[in-house]
């Protein structure tokens, strides 16, 4: 029996080994073991060799993968970035304040509110009565789908902070579903005139500021005739 | 005092004092003024009082609240304190600082102001 294996040119061959094994650490794939002697070192040989075919096959994948992840991360951002342009087209968008009749402006609410809406709202709110010098408000949030405690908060500062300038400002076009909201989130709009929709919000403003007199409407204007 | 070299000046017209804060407004400068207005108004007996906030930028929660104490003070002496002209940035600084200012008549100007008290003086 052979106990003791026989290796031949045993030294050369583990420096060869060892030569490969170095330069597949150093990135070099492509590096195989030769070897023309088949003994027992043979099977470690090529067992090395196969190893480093596994390897070279995950790296690639590895490599394809992140080139992909790359990409999609790139499209994110393309993707963020849009979004981020459109909220700001939104925020610019969506608070109008326009002055409707001497002394009357109006400001429609369309869409969801946050906190940063209604600040922005509030502000453009109040800079325009500034400058328009007029003293009713109304404020229709007809458009509005739901309520919460911040907002309510909101629309409670905006309109005290109106009052604070010399303004009055009417909420009109609450929803059921926004009046069950805030009842139930015990919110007190007490302070706040209401009204159920833009048109009596309207004439109670043209009666409060002597415009509208036993239901005439009195005009200091041109008047465009329609008889 | 060299407080009293920098008094805001009170004016008075038929019934009413005008007072327009043109500095800015430190704590013992609102104390002083409230003293004056309240002074002013035993002496002359004014009905009505307009202060002019128009050109404060800046509002703490201090000089808000001497502000609303005044309106309360003067209307125990029978004289309505109407504030006129604030800016926006101000309202929404007293409004986040929780000042509401309930019970003080505020006006978008001093035209405003003067026809709010008229109103007043005419219903009382």
């Amino acid at each position: 029996m052979e106990a003791n294996t026989e290796i031949k040119n045993a030294k050369a061959r583990i420096e060869h080994i060892e030569d490969v094994l170095s330069s597949v650490a150093a990135g070099e794939l492509d590096i195989r073991i030769e070897s023309d002697i088949e003994d027992d070192l043979t099977g470690i040989e090529q067992a090395i060799n196969l190893l480093i075919d596994d390897l070279t096959h995950e790296l690639k994948k590895s490599i394809k993968l992140k080139e992909d992840m790359e990409e999609k991360l790139h499209k994110i951002q393309e993707q963020q970035k849009t979004i981020l342009q459109q909220q700001e087209d939104l925020m610019e968008l969506s608070s109008p304040v326009s002055k409707v009749w001497d002394n009357l402006l109006i400001l429609p609410v369309i869409g969801t509110l946050d906190s940063q809406r209604t600040q922005i709202m509030m502000e453009n709110l109040l800079q325009k009565i500034v400058s328009t010098g007029c003293t009713t408000a109304i404020i229709d949030i007809t458009g509005v789908p739901t309520v919460d405690t911040q907002v309510a908060n909101h629309l409670l500062k905006t309109v005290t902070a109106a009052r604070l300038l010399g303004a009055e400002c009417i909420v009109s076009g609450i929803s059921p579903a926004i009046a069950q909201t805030i009842v139930h989130l015990g919110i007190n709009l007490s302070n706040i005139l209401t009204k159920a929709t833009m048109q009596s919000a309207m004439i109670y403003a043209m009666k409060k500021n002597e415009q509208l007199v036993d239901g005439k409407l009195k005009t200091n204007y041109s008047e465009q005739d329609e008889n | 005092m060299d407080f009293n070299e920098k008094r805001i000046p009170i004016i008075k017209i038929r019934d009413y004092l005008i007072v327009s804060i043109q500095v800015d407004m430190h704590d013992r400068l609102a104390l002083q003024l409230q003293m004056q207005i309240l002074e002013e108004i035993s002496r002359t007996g004014a009905k009505g009082v307009l202060i002019d906030i128009s050109t404060l930028e800046m509002v703490d929660s201090f000089i808000g609240r001497v502000l609303s104490g005044m309106a309360s003070m003067a209307s125990i002496m029978d004289a309505a304190v109407v504030i006129v002209g604030m800016q926006p940035a101000v309202a929404i600084t007293l409004v986040e600082l929780g000042l509401e200012m309930p019970g003080v008549d505020t006006a978008l100007n001093m035209e405003l102001g003067m026809e709010m008290l008229e109103k007043r003086l005419i219903k009382a």
